[in-house]
This record gives structure tokens, sequence and C-alpha cells, in this order.
């Protein structure tokens, strides 16, 4: 009765039916997917880019946010089973809690990247046949959507990373907004350490990955589009690290 | 089979369980027993590999709960605390289940139809589930894997007589089919007519792991009861012989010393009529009670001195 898949498969097969079958990770998942079209739709329609802007940075206006949703969504991924008690269920079922956290990671990423690149793509369509041909500058939208797209993988393991090492719904959205937020916030505060501190966030990165005119090096640093993505990243991967040690460590 | 060898769990200072061994053997059911805060869900939760032992080890068959090739396949549990999301579909709720372990799809509808959900009521949202409704989507979801060994925390709670029957025959069956059954309950009543064998435990300690049937019979005081038309006459003389006797809640007498034997040739020598002699044994609530209230004294008068005598040993507290 039982197939011979990989521990991994199956512990992603449960994954991918325990995400599609609750409403908060599923319409936080939609509305990070609309929200980027939307806001081409907007800008577009309103006339409210600004002259030094990029066709790619405008249409793209809301993907700040909608990155944000996606890291709302890891976070929600692990925490909802902490609120509900189904992280029992879950270790019982797969009691290596190493996969699981992967099998969490790997779902949420797949599924933002998927979704941001299809969705941040077709803003760029939308944003580009509704804009005024030649006014602004077009921006290079390849290979940047591809990072575009990593930016909301990133986001949404760093917001897993956070909910497994927080718990608590509430606590988890708080500080990962708090995590793409605050870099850009306080980074005034710091002075010349601003463009450090602010090049922080995985927000910045996105920022910079879309050519739009907030990106400038004083306001999130002078680090290159692709080297923020991958520093980014490489703490992303550190707070993963920490939370499995956690994960793995504790009682439910 | 579940074996625990000095199983223990500390919480800080606070010792939840406390060198615990006992072992679940198949083909029978287990009681699990133990008043509230004696470790009874933390050994289950150790057992599953979800709360980490201070010390000590517990297998299931042969093995760490995580090191269990197919978890499901082989270990089934409810635990006390719900585990589902209110959010989720009954239906989901086990098909992930089923997914987790390579379990076919079609064996989702075979445990909703074993434990008696509509397929209709399967497809809502669990959150308007009755108490009842959710256990037994608790019993299917450990049916899954049609798994050799069953963990149930308090799996007639909330169930009316209906259920609760259903339940009692279930295990039985399951037992009969040579697995392991091992479940706990608050309600003695239950578990007597349930269990073949019980696992007692007070404080995290272990009472007795023994026979049903032999608990009560060992631990249990035999007592008579006598119904006379002279009641008055009758008590009188089982006193002189030495008797205690109390009234019975229901009428008659409860009488403690003598056996039905002895007490129907007195009442016969002395000329009183007798219309009821029944031998009989303390129910298991009365032993479970005497016993765990001795173990809460003994606890009591452990704290207060510095040097702990040994653990009672399991042949002093049952024998």
């Amino acid at each position: 009765m039982t197939t011979t898949a990989a521990p991994g498969a199956q512990a992603l097969a449960y994954e991918w039916i325990k995400f599609r079958s609750v409403r908060s990770t599923v319409w936080t998942t939609v509305a990070t997917a609309v929200l980027p079209v939307l806001g081409a739709v907007f800008v577009a329609t309103t006339g409210s880019l600004q002259s030094d802007d990029t066709v790619l940075g405008g249409s793209l206006t809301l993907s700040v946010v909608a990155q944000m949703l996606a890291a709302v969504v890891g976070a929600l991924v692990v925490t909802g089973e902490y609120s509900s008690g189904t992280v029992r269920t879950t270790f019982a079922a797969r009691p290596r809690r190493a996969t699981v956290l992967a099998a969490k990671a790997a779902l949420v990423a797949g599924v933002m990247y998927v979704l941001a690149l299809a969705s941040c793509t077709l803003a760029y369509l939308v944003g580009d046949a509704l804009l005024p041909e030649g006014r602004y500058a077009q921006g290079e939208p390849l290979p940047a959507l591809f990072g575009i797209a990593a930016s909301f993988a990133v986001a949404a393991v760093l917001g897993l990373a956070v909910g497994t090492l927080v718990r608590h719904s509430a606590g988890a959205v708080t500080t990962v907004i708090g995590l793409l937020l605050l870099p850009s916030l306080f980074g005034p505060l710091f002075g010349d350490a601003e463009r450090w501190i602010a090049g922080l966030s995985p927000t910045a990165a996105l920022e910079k990955l879309t050519q739009t005119s907030d990106a400038a090096a004083d306001a999130v640093g002078s680090l290159g589009p692709w080297p923020s993505l991958l520093l980014v990243a490489a703490y992303t991967t550190v707070l993963m690290l920490g939370a499995l040690v956690l994960l793995r460590r504790r009682d439910v | 089979m579940i074996e625990a060898t000095e199983l223990t769990k500390r919480y800080g200072d606070r010792t939840a369980v406390d060198r615990l061994s006992f072992t679940v053997r198949p083909g029978r059911v287990t009681g699990f027993l133990g008043p509230n805060g004696a470790g009874k869900s933390t050994t289950m939760r150790l057992i599953l590999g979800l709360d980490s032992a201070s010390a000590g080890r517990v297998t299931v068959g042969g093995k760490a709960y995580a090191d269990l090739p197919v978890p499901l396949r082989a270990v089934g549990s409810l635990l006390d605390a719900k585990g589902v999301h209110g959010g989720r579909s009954a239906y989901h709720h086990l098909a992930g289940l089923a997914a987790s372990n390579g379990i076919p799809r079609r064996r989702v509808g075979e445990v909703l139809d074993l434990v008696g959900l509509p397929e209709e009521t399967a497809r809502r949202r669990t959150k308007g589930f009755s108490l009842g409704m959710g256990q037994r989507l608790g019993i299917a979801a450990a049916l899954i894997g049609d798994p050799e060994v069953l963990i149930l925390d308090e799996p007639v709670n909330g169930l009316d007589t209906e259920g609760i029957r259903w339940i009692r025959g279930l295990m039985r069956s399951l037992a009969a089919e040579g697995r392991t059954v091992f479940l706990s309950s608050h309600l003695m009543s239950e578990m007597e007519l349930t269990a073949d064998h019980i696992v007692v435990i007070g404080q995290g300690r272990l009472l007795a792991d023994t026979a049903m049937r032999d608990f009560i019979e060992t631990n249990s005081r035999a007592h008579t009861l006598v119904r006379s038309p002279e009641p008055e006459k009758l008590r009188a003389l089982l006193e002189t012989a030495g008797a205690q006797v109390r009234l019975e809640p229901t009428g008659g007498w409860r009488v403690e010393g003598p056996d039905a034997a002895a007490i129907g040739d007195l009442a016969r020598d002395h000329g009183v009529a007798v219309h009821e002699l029944t031998p009989a044994h303390s129910s298991l609530e009365e032993v479970y009670t005497a016993l765990s209230q001795s173990s809460a004294e003994y606890r009591a008068d452990d704290r207060s001195t510095d040097d702990r005598p040994a653990a009672p040993s399991r042949k002093e507290t049952v024998r």
C-alpha cells in the first residue's frame, strides 16, 4: 500500500495539501500575486510616475507590498500549525523535523517564485502597454525579473524562519514586517551608515532589481542588485539554520 | 509493542515522568490510568517523540519513533489536545496525513466510513464540529495508516453513550487482530470494561503494571452484600462476629471480614432470614482512588524528608 516515494517528496505533498486547504494562506498568496498587476494599472492610469523612473520600476511599484505578503505567507505556514496544534500531528506523521522544515521552505519558495515571476512579468507588460511610449526609460526587465521573483522566494523563507523561531502568528508577522521595513525607516538615524543599514532589507534588494528611482544608493546602499539579493539570501539561510536547531530541540 | 525504560521527563525542577518502565504488549487493550497531572499525556508525547526525554528511552516495535521509516503505518495516535486546524476540512486533514506517509488517497474514504463520518460532513471545515465528531475525526486520523500500534489519549472524551460503546468495540476488535492498543482515560468504569491490562501511574511514577483482573482482586477488599428483613438483628450478629458492617447506598449491608459462606451459616444458626448474599470486589474506581490517594500521601511524606526513600516497587503496591 505504501509507495516508495522519498520522505522528502511525501513531506512536500503533505505541506502542499495543508497549504491549499486553509483560507489564510490561500488568500494571502492570491493577494501577493494580484497586487503587482493592480499597482501597474494604478500607476499607469493615474500618471503618478516620477520623471526619472523606469517603466519596469513604475510598473512594479506595489511589488514591495506584495513581497511583504510573501513573507507573511511564509510565517503563517508554520505559525498556523502552532496556534491550531497541528504541529503535533505533523511531527507525528513526519518525525524528522529537518525534513518538515525543508519541505515548508521548498513549498513557499517554489510557490512564491513561480507566482511572483508570472505576476511581476504581467505587471511589467501591463505597465508597458498603458504608459505613454518613450516618456520614461524602459529599464531592463531581463534578467531582473528572475531576481525579483527570487526576492519573493527569499522573503517567504525569511518569514518561515521567523515564524519557526517566534511560533505565534501575530508576533511573527510583526517581526518579519519589521525586518523588511525598519532598515529603511531607521537608516537615516545612522548617518553615513544609512546605506549599509537600509541596504540590508529584502525590500532594498527588490527595489534595486526593479530599477525604481527610489533605489538611490544613498537610501538603499551602493551594493549592486544581485549582490544585495545574495546578501539577503545568505542571512536568511543563517536564520533558517538557527530555526532548525531550535525546532529540533524544542518540545511541541 | 511499546517499551519504556527508566523514562524520565523534567521541566525545570518539576519531574513530570519519573523513571517509568513498562511494556505495552500486542493483542490486548492496555489502559493507562492516573489522576490529572500524573504524567499520562507527557508519557504519550514522549512515546511519539514530540517531547524529548530527559533520561531513559522509549521504543515502538524496538525503534525510537523518529527512526520509524513510515511512522503512520506503524503507530496511529490521538492526543488529548486537538491537532486539527479549524479552517481545514476533515477530508483535507486526512488527505494530508495520507500523503505524508505515501498512503493511497482512497484510504481517506475507508477511515471516514469506519468512524461513521459522512463524506458530506468531512468536506466541511472542522471549526463547526461537535466534540464527538472531532473525536471521530481524530480516530480516523489515527487509523489512516492501518497501524500496528495505537496510542490514544482520552479517546472517549466528549462521546455520547453510543459513541463510547462504539470505541470500546473498536478497541477490542483492533486488539483481537493482534494490534497493540494503549489508551488513557480518567473514566475508570469505562477502563474496567475495555482494558485487559493496565499501567497505573501517579506523580509520574509507576504504581502498577498488571492484568486488570489481578489488579482489582489483589488491591480491592473483598466484601459481601447482604440483605435481610431483620437488618438490625443481622448487623448485631455480624459485628459480634468481628465483621465490619456499613450501610450500602442501595440498601442492605456491606460486610467486610467473614465471607459469604460464613455470613450465611451465621444467619442460619441464629434463625435470621437472608434475602440476598452477594460476594463482591471493589470496582476499579475504588481501587484506583485508594491507590492514588496513598501515592499522594506517600509523596507528601517524601517531600518533607531530605533523604528520599526508594520508589514503591510494583510488588509492594500490587501484590
